[in-house]
C-alpha cells in the first residue's frame, strides 16, 4: 500500500461513506447508519496514521484535469507535515464528534438520522480536500464545498425559520470570501504562471512585490469569511442554529480554522507582502478582543462558546500574522481539543435538559451531571489557560512570541490586546460555569432529575478531557526552553523552524497573565460584568456592536430594492410579459382562423371557387406574358 | 385553324367549349347557390357533364382516342359518386326533412 | 345541316341547365338535368364519339339518373323554403361565377389549337372497336382500378344506407 493510495484513500473513505448512506442508508436499519457514517471517519484516521508513522511525504499527482493552453491544472495531493497535522485534526477530532453525534442525534427519524450522517461525510470530504490539495483550483473547490457542508448542516432542522435564515446567512459570507479566494489565484496565476503549489511558491522570489500583496490580500478576504473574523463574522452566532455535533466539528475544531490552514500554507507568499500580512495579525487580535467583550452578555451557552471560538481564531490568526506559524497550528490543536469538549459536554446538558440553551435555566448541574461538569471545568480551565492544561501552553506560546518578538512594534501592540483579551475570556469562561454548574438549580429549569448521557455520548467527551489535560506535554517549551516542542518540529519541514526565542521575561509574562485571568474567573462566580452597571454598554454588547443592523442597512435592504425592482420593473412586464403574450398572440391567432371554419358547406365551396378564379386569373397572367 | 369538318360542315372546336364552359358555371352556381341537398348532387354531376364535353371535344380536334376513354371513366367515378353520396343523403335525411343543408354544419369553430 | 343541330341541342343543354338550378323541387330538377343529358349525348354524337353517346345515355340518364329518382321517391318532395342564413353567399356566388366566366371566355381566346392531320385515319375514331383497343390494352390498369372502385363504392352504399337499430 503505497504512500499515494493511502493518501487517496483518506478521501475516498468519507465520499463512499456519504453515498452509500445517500443511496441506501435511510431505508435500513439504523445499526447501519450507526457503523458507516463514524466508521468512515474512523477508516481515515487509519490511513492518516499511517502516513504519520511513515512519515510520508510528496506531491502525488492522479490525473491531469485540465490542460489549455498555458492552464495545467492537475488532481494532485501535496503529502508533507502540516497537510498530515492538519488531517490528524480533522479525522481525530472529527472522528470523535461523528461518533459522539451517533448519540446526540437519536431522536431524529431514520432517514434525518441517515441525512445528518451524510452531510457529516460530506464535510469531512471537503475539509479533506481543502488541506491535501495540492493547487489551487483544488483548494478552493474544498473550501467551496465545505462551505456548502456548513450550509446543509446549520440548516438541518430546516423546518425551522430561524436555522434556515441562519444557513443562508453564513453560505452568502462564505461566497464573499470565495470570491476573493478565486481572484487571488486568478492574480497568482496571472503573475506567476503556475497554478500548484510547488509552481508558484518556486515563482514567489521573482515576483513583484505589488502583486503579491495584492494576491495575499484576496485570499485573506476568503480566509476572513471562513474563520468568521471581522468583519465577516456575523454569521457564526447564528450558525448556531445548527446541531451541537455541526457546532463543535466545523465551528469551532475543523472549518473555521481553514483560514489559519490558508496563512500557513501561503507563508512563503506572506512572508513577502508585509502589509497583508500585517492586516492578518492586526484582524486577528481585533477580533480577539471584540468577540470576548460581546461573550460577557450572552445568556446562550453555545453562543458564549460561539464567541469565544471567534476569539481563541483571533489569536492564530495573531499568531500566523507576526511569523509565529508553528504557534499558530499549535493553538489551533490545542482550540479543536478544549473547544470541541466545550462543544460535547454542553451538548451533553442540552440534551439532558431537552434542548435548553439559557444559561440562566441552569443552576447546580455540579451535583447531577458529574463527570460532564469535570469534563466541561477542563475545557473551561483550557480556555482561560491555566497550568497544566493544553490551552495554557497553546496561548502562552503565541503571546510570549508576540511579546519577544524582536524590532517589530506591530507584535507588541497585538500582545497588548492579546493579553487584555486572556483576562476578559478568563471571565466570560468563569461567568459560563458558575451560571450553569454552581449554586442552586432554577426554578425555571426544564429537568428535575436530568439523565446522565450515554456512553457513546460520554467516551468521546471523555477522551477530549484527557487530551486537553495532557496535551501540554507535546509542548512544554512554550514555558521557559525545558522540555519536548514536537509539534514546532514537526511542523519545521511544512512552515519553517522557529524564528525567535524568548527568553525569562516571556515566562514571567506568562504567569501573570494566566493569574490574572484565573483570578477574573473566580471572581465571575461573585461579580457581574461593569456593563450590567451601564445601560448603553450593555445595549451595545448584547446588539454585537450593531454589526448586523448595519450590514443590513448597507447591503441588505438594497439588495431587497434592487431585487424587488429586477422582479416588479423588469421581469414581471418584459420576460414574462413576452412569455405569456407570446401564448396569447397564438390562442388569438387562433381564435381568429377558427372564423373561417363556419360549419357551412356552401362557404366552404364558395372558397374553393374563389381559389379556382385566383389560379385561372394567374394562368392566364402567365400566358399572356 | 380549329375547325372540325363535322357530317360535312365547318364547326369552330370553341363553339363545343363554349357550351361546356356555360354548363359548367351553371352548375357551379347550383352548388353554391342552392340549399337542397340533392339539387346540390345534381349540380355536381350537370358540372361534371359538361367536363366530358370538352374532354370528348378535345379527342375530336387532337384525333386521339384519349379523350374519349377519359370521358368514360369519368361517367365511372361520377356513378359511383353519386352511388355513395346519395347513400349518405339517404342516410342523414332519413329522420329529418331534407331541406336545407345549412343544418348541417355542427363541425365548427 | 349540322351546325343547326348542334344548336338546337346547345340550346336545350343551357335550358336544362338553368332549369336544374332553378326549380325549387327537386323532381323538376332531376328531370332537367336528364334533358341536359340527352342534348350532350347528341354533341357527344356531332363529335364522332359513337361509344361515349350510347354509354351516356344508357348508363348516365338510364341508370344514374334513376337512382336519383328512387332517392326523391325514398325522401319525399321536399321544397326549399324561405332565405338561407348566410348572408353574403348569394350575392358573393353570383360574382365569383360571373368572373370565372368571363376568364373562361378569356382563356378561351388565346387557344392555339393544333392543325389537324386530314390524312390521318379516322374510320375508327370513336368506334366501339377503338374503345375497346385503348381499354384493354393501353388503360387496362385504369379499367381495372375502375372496377374495384365501383366494388367499393357499392359497399359503402349498402353500408351507410342499413337500417339501425335505433330506427324507430
Amino acid at each position: 500500500m503505497t504512500n499515494q493510495t493511502l493518501a487517496l484513500l483518506i478521501l475516498l473513505f468519507p465520499v463512499a461513506g456519504a453515498i452509500l448512506l445517500a443511496g441506501r442508508g435511510w431505508r435500513l436499519p439504523r445499526i447501519f447508519t450507526v457503523i458507516i457514517g463514524p466508521g468512515v471517519v474512523w477508516a481515515s484516521f487509519v490511513c492518516v496514521l499511517a502516513l504519520f508513522s511513515g512519515k510520508a511525504h510528496g506531491d502525488f499527482t492522479y490525473w491531469s484535469w485540465i490542460k489549455s493552453g498555458s492552464l495545467d491544472v492537475p488532481f494532485n495531493l501535496l503529502i508533507d507535515n502540516l497537510s498530515i497535522f492538519m488531517c490528524l485534526v480533522i479525522t481525530g477530532v472529527g472522528g470523535l464528534i461523528v461518533t459522539y453525534s451517533v448519540g446526540y442525534m437519536e431522536r431524529e427519524d431514520d432517514p434525518s438520522y441517515a441525512r445528518f450522517f451524510v452531510y457529516m461525510d460530506i464535510f469531512i470530504f471537503s475539509m479533506l480536500l481543502l488541506v491535501l490539495a495540492g493547487n489551487f483550483i483544488f483548494l478552493i473547490v474544498g473550501w467551496a464545498m465545505v462551505g456548502l457542508s456548513s450550509y446543509l448542516l446549520i440548516g438541518f432542522w430546516y423546518q425551522r425559520h430561524s436555522a434556515v435564515v441562519a444557513a443562508r446567512k453564513a453560505f452568502v459570507m462564505n461566497v464573499i470570501g470565495d470570491v476573493g479566494m478565486i481572484l487571488g489565484t486568478l492574480v497568482l496565476f496571472v503573475n506567476l504562471h503556475a497554478i500548484t503549489y510547488a509552481g508558484v511558491f518556486k515563482a514567489v522570489p521573482h515576483t513583484d512585490n505589488g502583486n503579491l500583496e495584492l494576491a495575499a490580500c484576496l485570499l485573506l478576504v476568503g480566509a476572513v469569511a471562513k474563520s468568521a473574523q471581522l468583519p465577516l463574522h456575523t454569521w457564526l452566532p447564528d450558525a448556531m442554529e445548527g446541531p451541537t455535533p455541526v457546532s463543535a466539528l466545523i465551528h469551532a475544531a475543523t472549518m473555521v480554522t481553514a483560514g489559519v490552514y490558508l496563512v500557513g500554507r501561503m507563508y512563503p507568499i506572506y512572508d513577502v507582502a508585509v502589509y497583508a500580512h500585517g492586516a492578518v495579525a492586526i484582524i486577528g487580535a481585533v477580533t480577539a478582543l471584540f468577540a470576548a467583550t460581546i461573550a460577557i452578555v450572552q445568556t446562550d451557552i453555545k453562543r458564549v462558546l460561539a464567541y469565544s471560538t471567534m476569539s481563541q481564531i483571533g489569536y492564530m490568526f495573531l499568531a500566523v500574522g507576526i511569523g509565529a506559524y508553528a504557534a499558530g497550528f499549535f493553538h489551533l490543536l490545542s482550540h479543536a481539543f478544549f473547544k470541541a469538549l466545550l462543544f460535547m459536554a454542553a451538548g451533553n446538558v442540552i440534551h439532558a435538559m431537552h434542548d435548553e440553551q439559557d444559561m440562566r435555566k441552569y443552576g447546580g448541574l455540579w451535583g447531577q451531571m458529574r463527570p460532564t461538569s469535570i469534563s466541561f471545568l477542563v475545557g473551561s480551565l483550557s480556555l482561560v489557560g491555566v497550568i497544566p492544561f493544553v490551552g495554557f501552553f497553546s496561548k502562552e506560546q503565541v503571546l510570549g512570541l508576540a511579546f519577544s518578538k524582536p524590532n517589530d512594534s506591530l507584535a507588541l501592540i497585538v500582545w497588548i490586546i492579546g493579553a487584555a483579551t486572556a483576562l476578559i475570556t478568563g471571565f466570560y469562561t468563569g461567568r459560563m460555569w458558575w451560571m450553569s454548574f454552581w449554586g442552586k438549580p432554577s426554578p425555571q429549569r426544564p429537568v428535575e432529575h436530568p439523565h446522565a448521557p450515554g456512553l457513546v455520548m460520554m467516551v468521546p467527551v471523555g477522551i477530549l478531557a484527557v487530551l486537553a489535560t495532557v496535551g501540554g506535554l507535546l509542548q512544554t517549551r512554550a514555558f521557559g526552553s525545558f522540555g519536548p516542542s514536537l509539534v514546532n518540529d514537526f511542523l519545521a519541514p511544512a512552515v519553517g523552524p522557529l524564528r525567535w526565542e524568548g527568553d525569562w521575561s516571556e515566562v514571567v509574562i506568562g504567569l501573570s497573565t494566566m493569574v490574572l485571568a484565573t483570578a477574573l474567573f473566580l471572581a465571575a462566580m461573585r461579580i457581574r460584568p461593569w456593563t450590567a452597571y451601564v445601560p448603553w454598554a450593555q445595549r451595545l454588547l448584547e446588539r454585537k456592536y450593531y454589526f448586523d443592523e448595519i450590514y443590513d442597512a448597507a447591503f441588505v435592504r438594497p439588495m431587497d430594492a434592487v431585487a424587488g425592482f429586477a422582479l416588479r420593473g423588469i421581469e414581471e412586464p418584459v420576460i414574462d410579459a413576452a412569455v405569456v403574450d407570446t401564448g396569447l398572440l397564438a390562442r388569438a391567432g387562433a381564435a381568429s382562423l377558427s372564423l373561417t371554419q363556419s360549419g357551412y358547406f356552401r362557404n366552404y365551396v364558395l372558397v374553393f371557387v374563389g381559389g379556382a378564379v385566383v389560379a385561372a386569373v394567374i394562368l392566364l397572367l402567365r400566358a399572356s406574358s | 385553324m380549329s375547325t372540325l369538318n363535322i357530317g360535312g360542315s365547318q364547326i369552330d372546336t370553341s363553339w363545343f367549349l363554349l357550351l361546356s364552359a356555360v354548363l359548367f358555371i351553371l352548375g357551379t352556381t347550383g352548388v353554391l347557390v342552392r340549399r337542397n341537398p340533392l339539387v346540390i348532387l345534381i349540380s355536381i354531376e350537370l358540372m361534371m357533364n359538361a367536363a366530358n364535353l370538352a374532354l370528348v371535344a378535345f379527342s375530336r380536334q387532337l384525333q386521339n382516342m384519349d379523350g374519349q376513354l377519359f370521358a368514360l371513366m369519368s361517367m365511372t367515378v361520377a356513378a359511383a359518386e353519386a352511388v355513395v353520396g346519395l347513400a349518405i343523403l339517404v342516410d342523414i335525411f332519413r329522420t329529418r326533412d331534407a331541406e336545407d343543408v345549412d343544418d348541417l354544419s355542427e363541425l365548427r369553430g | 345541316m349540322a351546325i343547326a343541330v348542334f344548336f338546337v341541342a346547345a340550346a336545350m343543354a343551357v335550358l336544362g341547365g338553368i332549369g336544374v338550378i332553378s326549380f325549387h323541387q327537386p323532381i323538376r330538377s332531376v328531370l332537367s338535368l336528364v334533358v341536359v343529358m340527352l342534348a350532350l349525348s347528341v354533341e357527344f354524337l356531332l363529335l364522332s364519339a359513337q361509344f361515349v353517346f350510347a354509354v351516356q345515355i344508357i348508363v348516365y340518364a338510364g341508370a344514374v339518373m334513376v337512382l336519383f329518382l328512387f332517392v326523391i321517391a325514398l325522401l319525399g318532395p321536399a321544397r326549399e323554403l324561405g332565405r338561407g342564413r348566410l348572408r353574403f353567399q348569394a350575392w358573393l356566388s353570383g360574382l365569383f361565377v360571373l368572373v370565372l366566366l368571363g376568364l373562361m371566355w378569356a382563356m378561351l381566346q388565346g387557344v392555339q389549337y393544333r392543325q389537324p392531320d386530314s390524312k390521318a385515319d379516322m374510320s375508327l375514331f370513336g368506334t366501339v372497336q377503338a374503345i375497346g383497343v385503348g381499354l384493354f390494352t393501353t388503360y387496362l390498369y385504369p379499367f381495372e382500378l375502375t372496377s374495384i372502385l365501383l366494388l367499393v363504392a357499392a359497399i359503402g352504399a349498402i353500408y351507410l344506407s342499413r337500417k339501425r337499430i335505433d330506427d324507430l
